[in-house]
C-alpha cells in the first residue's frame, strides 16, 4: 500500500480523532463523588481477622471489624470502641469491660458479651463449634495471657489473666481480637473469610479476587454512617504502576510509591503527599555471640554504629522520609521512648579509634551481610545495604553482601546470620512488641532476637515491663532498658521511616495513622 | 490418527508425573517457610512450630509427597495456605484474563508478524526488509518490563489516551472497555513474538520463493498475491506454525511480567504472589497446570501439521 500526501495526513487525522475519543472515554471508577478508590500493594486474601498475615489485608479488614478497645484516630492512644469503658483490678489480673449497647453486626445479629466470648473462645478451644480446621496465629501471642472469659451479663464481660500483662489492653485492639458475628460464624464456619460480618463502619459489598474488593458504608453504624459511601480496594503490585495510577487519577489513595518520585508528587497540585510518624524501626542486627568477625566485642559494634552515615541514608536514599534512629523505639512511642541515650553520630575517625582499642587496628574482613531484595517495611534495602557496606569498608571492615528474595530471607534471618537488615512495623502501640520480642534472650533464634543479644538486666527489665500493668513502672523499665541496649549496640541503629501516603486533593480531612491504617470514615471526598 | 492422539495423550501422564515430582522437591529444597510468613512478625517460635505442624510441614518429605500425589490422583490440587480456597477455584478465578491476554496477543502477533515477514521476504533487500529486520533485533532485545513502562509513560501518562493499568472483563464491561485496557499489555507482550515470528517467516518464505514451483506458478501467469499466499506461504507454514507454537509456550513467562506491570488479575500474578508467600499448593498446582497447557499446545501443533502438509501422517 502506498500512502502519500493527502491520504497520509487523513490517516494521521483519523488516528488523532480516535485518540481523542479514547481520552474522553478515560474516566474509570475514580472520580465518583462518593467513591474512593484505594491502590494497595497486594490484594486482601481473606476477611477473617484471625487469619491475616499481611498489611494489605489488614487495611481492608480494619474497616469491617472492631475490637473492644480501639486506637484514637491519628494517634497510638487507646480509646473505647465496642467497649464503653473498662475496669482493671488492682492486681492487674481482672479486666471488666462494659460493652456498648445497641450495636449490631452487619448481618443484623446483636453485639453482646456472648459474641465477644464466642469470637475469642473460637480460636483457643478446639471443641468450639466454630473452631473448624483453621490455624489461629494469635492463640499464644494475643490470647496467651487470658485465663478465663466470663459473660457477667448481656453487656459485661470479665477477662481474667493468668499473670499481669502490660501490653494486654493494647493487644485487645489487635486484629485477632476483633469481634465476629456468632451467627455468621456458625453459618459459614471456616469460610467466614469470604462472608465477613463485623460491626465496622463499612461492610463488604463484593469481592472479585485479584480485581477489587468493594465496601459500602454501614448505614446503621453506631458511630454514625460514614460520609464516603463506597471504598474500592484494588491491588496494584508494582510501585511504579501505583504511581502512574495516582497521578492519572485512576485511584484516589495509595501507599508506598518510589522514593525518587516524591519531589514530583509534592509539586503536583492534584495530589497530596502526606507523611506521618510511625513506630517503624530499621536496623542491622549484629550477631553478638560470634568472635569471627568479632561482633561479640562491644567496641567493634559501637565502632560500626559510628562508621555508618545515617544522615546520608535518610536524606539521600530515603529522600528525607525518615528520621535517624538513636535507639529501638521511634518518636511515635511518645514518652516511652528514651532520647537521652548514648549517641552514635557519623564519625569514622572515632570508629577507627574504637577498632584499635578493640584490638583490630586495621579492621577485619570475612563478614557476610544479609540483605533482602525487597520486603515489607524494608525501604530501599539494597541501596541502603550498599551504602552501609561502603561506610564500613572506609574504616576497614570488609563485608560481602548476600542478597536474597524476601521469603527466603525471613528464614535465613532467623538462622543466626552474622549481620542482617531488618525492620519492624508494630501493629499496636505498645513497646513490648519491640523491646521483648527483639531483645529478650528468651527469643534467641529461631525467635526474633536474631543477634542472640543477651544482657541479664535487659531481660529482667523487658520481662518485668511485660508482666506489669502499671504504665509508670513500665515506662521506668523501658527507659532503663533502652539506655542499656543502646550502650551494648547489638544493632546498627539506622532510621525510623515515616509512612508515606499519596491521595487525591479531593479527599479532605484524612489523617495518617501511626499503625499504618488508612482510616476513611472520618474523611470526605469532594471536588 | 485417532490412536496417535490417544497415544500422545497417554504419553503426557509420565511427563506430568515427572514435572509434579520435580516441582514438589524443588519447592521443598528451596529456602523459605510458609509457616513463618503466616505466623507474622509478632509470632513466637512456638507459634511457628504449631503452624508448621498443622500444615503438615513437619512430616518427612516422602510422606508429604505421597499425600500430595494421592490427592492429585483424585483430581484435587489442594487448598491454598493463605486464602484457604481450593487451588482449582483460584485457577478458575484467574483463568479468564490470562486466556484472553494470550489469545489477543497470539492473534495480534500473527496478524502483524506473518504479513511483515512475507513482505520483507518478497522485497528482500529493500527498505521494508531492512526496517523489519531492524525491528526484529530491537524487539527481541528490549525486556518486557522496560517496554511496558515506556508505553505507559508515553501513552497513558503523557498523552493520556489509554488507561494505566487494570483489567475489564468483556463479559461485564463490554468489548470496548476490555480492548482499551488490553491494548498496552498486548503490544508489550507481543513485540518479542512479532520479532521472532517475522524473522522466521521472512527466512522460510524467502527460501520457498527460490523453489521451482514458485517459478512455475509465476510462469503460468498467477498474480503475485496468489503466488505469495498459496504457493509460498502455504509451503512455508510448517516452520512458522512451529515457531508460533513455541511462542505460545514461551508466553507463560512473559505473562507473569506483563500481568504485574499492567496489574492484570491473571494466572501470572497468581504465580508471583504464591511464590513470594511460599504458598506451596498454589505454586505446585499452577506449575502442573502450565505444564499441561504446554504439552497440550505441542500436541495441537503436531496435529496441525497434517492439515498444513498432507505428506505428514501419523
Amino acid at each position: 500500500m502506498n500512502i502519500k500526501g493527502k491520504s497520509r495526513s487523513a490517516m494521521i487525522g483519523a488516528l488523532f480523532a480516535s485518540a481523542m475519543a479514547f481520552s474522553m472515554a478515560t474516566t474509570g471508577f475514580a472520580g465518583d463523588n462518593n467513591t474512593v478508590v484505594i491502590g494497595l500493594q497486594a490484594e486482601p486474601v481473606t476477611f477473617d481477622p484471625t487469619q491475616i498475615a499481611d498489611l494489605n489485608t489488614t487495611l481492608v479488614v480494619h474497616r469491617l471489624y472492631e475490637g473492644l478497645v480501639g486506637i484514637k484516630y491519628g494517634t497510638y492512644d487507646l480509646e473505647p470502641r465496642l467497649a464503653e469503658s473498662w475496669e482493671i483490678s488492682d492486681d492487674g489480673l481482672v479486666y471488666t469491660f462494659k460493652l456498648r449497647a445497641g450495636v449490631k453486626f452487619h448481618d443484623g445479629t446483636d453485639f453482646n458479651a456472648d459474641a465477644v466470648k464466642f469470637s475469642w473462645e473460637r480460636q483457643r478451644d478446639d471443641t468450639h463449634p466454630a473452631h473448624g480446621e483453621l490455624t489461629y496465629r494469635g492463640v499464644n501471642s494475643y490470647l496467651g495471657p487470658v485465663d478465663t472469659i466470663e459473660v457477667v451479663d448481656d453487656l459485661t464481660i470479665r477477662i481474667t489473666l493468668s499473670a499481669p500483662s502490660g501490653p494486654f489492653l493494647a493487644r485487645v485492639t489487635g486484629m485477632t481480637m476483633r469481634i465476629i458475628s456468632p451467627t455468621a460464624l456458625l453459618k459459614h464456619g471456616d469460610d467466614i473469610g469470604q462472608f465477613p460480618a463485623g460491626t465496622g463502619p463499612y461492610m463488604l459489598d463484593e469481592w472479585e479476587p485479584g480485581i477489587r474488593a468493594t465496601l459500602s458504608a454501614n448505614p446503621d453504624y453506631w458511630g454514625g454512617a460514614p460520609e464516603i459511601s463506597n471504598l474500592i480496594y484494588v491491588p496494584i503490585v508494582e510501585p511504579a504502576a501505583r504511581l502512574s495510577a495516582i497521578t492519572t487519577g485512576e485511584i484516589d489513595l495509595t501507599i508506598d510509591v518510589p522514593f525518587d518520585s516524591l519531589a514530583d508528587l509534592e509539586a503536583n497540585p492534584d495530589v497530596v503527599l502526606k507523611q506521618g510518624a510511625s513506630a517503624h524501626v530499621w536496623f542491622v542486627a549484629l550477631n553478638t555471640q560470634i568472635s569471627d568477625p568479632p561482633f561479640d566485642n562491644v567496641l567493634v559494634r559501637r565502632a560500626m554504629n559510628y562508621a555508618v552515615d545515617k544522615e546520608s541514608i535518610v536524606n539521600d536514599i530515603l529522600q528525607g522520609t525518615a528520621v535517624v534512629s538513636t535507639g529501638p523505639l521511634s518518636p511515635g512511642y511518645g514518652d516511652m521512648r528514651n532520647a537521652n541515650v548514648k549517641q552514635y553520630p557519623y564519625d569514622p575517625e572515632k570508629a577507627r579509634e574504637l577498632l584499635v582499642e578493640a584490638g583490630h587496628p586495621g579492621g577485619f574482613g570475612n563478614c557476610e551481610f544479609l540483605v533482602p531484595e525487597s520486603g515489607s517495611g524494608m525501604q530501599a534495602p539494597v541501596e541502603m545495604g550498599t551504602l552501609i557496606q561502603a561506610n564500613l569498608a572506609a574504616v576497614g571492615i570488609d563485608c560481602s553482601i548476600k542478597t536474597m528474595e524476601w521469603g527466603a530471607y525471613l528464614t535465613a534471618y532467623r538462622e543466626n546470620p552474622q549481620m542482617a537488615q531488618m525492620s519492624w512495623n508494630p501493629p499496636i502501640g505498645d513497646p513490648d512488641i519491640v523491646m521483648n520480642n527483639l531483645f529478650n534472650s528468651s527469643n534467641f533464634p529461631p525467635g526474633w532476637n536474631a543477634g542472640s543479644y543477651k544482657n541479664e538486666e535487659v531481660d529482667r527489665l523487658v520481662t518485668g515491663a511485660s508482666q506489669n500493668a502499671d504504665p509508670a513502672i513500665r515506662r521506668d523499665f523501658y527507659l532503663k532498658a533502652q539506655e542499656l541496649i543502646v550502650e551494648d549496640a547489638p544493632w546498627i541503629f539506622v532510621n525510623h521511616g515515616s509512612q508515606i501516603i499519596v491521595h487525591s486533593a479531593k479527599l479532605k480531612g484524612f489523617l495518617v495513622s501511626p499503625n499504618f491504617d488508612l482510616i476513611l470514615e472520618n474523611s470526605t471526598f469532594e471536588d | 490418527m485417532f490412536f496417535y492422539i490417544i497415544k500422545r495423550i497417554l504419553a503426557t501422564i509420565p511427563v506430568m508425573v515427572i514435572v509434579a515430582l520435580f516441582v514438589f522437591l524443588m519447592l521443598r529444597l528451596s529456602p523459605g517457610d510458609p509457616a513463618a510468613v503466616i505466623a507474622g512478625d509478632y509470632a513466637t517460635t512456638e507459634d511457628v512450630e504449631r503452624i508448621r505442624e498443622q500444615l503438615g510441614l513437619n512430616e518427612p518429605i516422602p510422606v508429604q509427597m505421597y499425600k500430595w500425589i494421592a490427592q492429585l490422583a483424585r483430581g484435587d490440587l489442594g487448598t491454598a495456605i493463605f486464602s484457604k480456597l481450593p487451588v482449582t477455584t483460584l485457577i478458575g478465578q484467574r483463568l479468564e484474563p490470562t486466556l484472553l491476554l494470550a489469545l489477543c496477543t497470539i492473534i495480534f502477533t500473527v496478524l502483524v508478524a506473518v504479513p511483515l515477514g512475507t513482505i520483507a521476504a518478497y522485497k528482500a533487500g529493500s527498505w521494508i526488509d531492512r526496517f523489519v529486520m531492524l525491528f526484529s533485533v530491537a524487539g527481541f532485545s528490549v525486556p518486557i518490563f522496560v517496554l511496558g513502562y515506556m508505553l505507559i509513560y508515553v501513552l497513558s501518562m503523557q498523552l493520556k489516551i489509554l488507561p494505566v493499568q487494570g483489567y475489564k472483563s468483556p463479559f461485564e464491561y463490554g468489548l470496548w472497555e476490555f480492548l482499551r485496557h488490553m491494548i498496552l499489555p498486548v503490544i508489550t507482550l507481543s513485540v518479542i513474538y512479532i520479532a521472532l515470528i517475522a524473522r522466521m517467516t521472512r527466512a522460510t518464505v524467502q527460501e520457498v520463493l527460490q523453489e521451482d514451483y514458485v517459478r512455475t506458478a509465476r510462469a503460468k501467469g498467477q498474480s503475485e498475491f496468489k503466488v505469495l499466499m498459496f504457493h509460498a506461504l502455504r509451503n512455508a507454514a510448517v516452520p512458522i506454525v512451529t515457531v508460533i507454537g513455541l511462542g505460545i509456550a514461551l508466553m507463560i513467562g512473559g505473562v507473569v511480567v506483563t500481568e504485574s506491570v499492567y496489574n492484570i488479575p491473571g494466572l501470572g500474578r497468581l504465580v508471583l504472589d504464591a511464590v513470594l508467600a511460599r504458598d506451596y499448593p498454589v505454586i505446585q498446582g499452577l506449575i502442573l497446570f502450565f505444564s499441561f497447557i504446554y504439552i497440550l499446545i505441542n500436541l495441537l501443533i503436531d496435529l496441525s501439521y497434517t492439515l498444513l502438509d498432507p505428506r505428514i501422517r501419523y
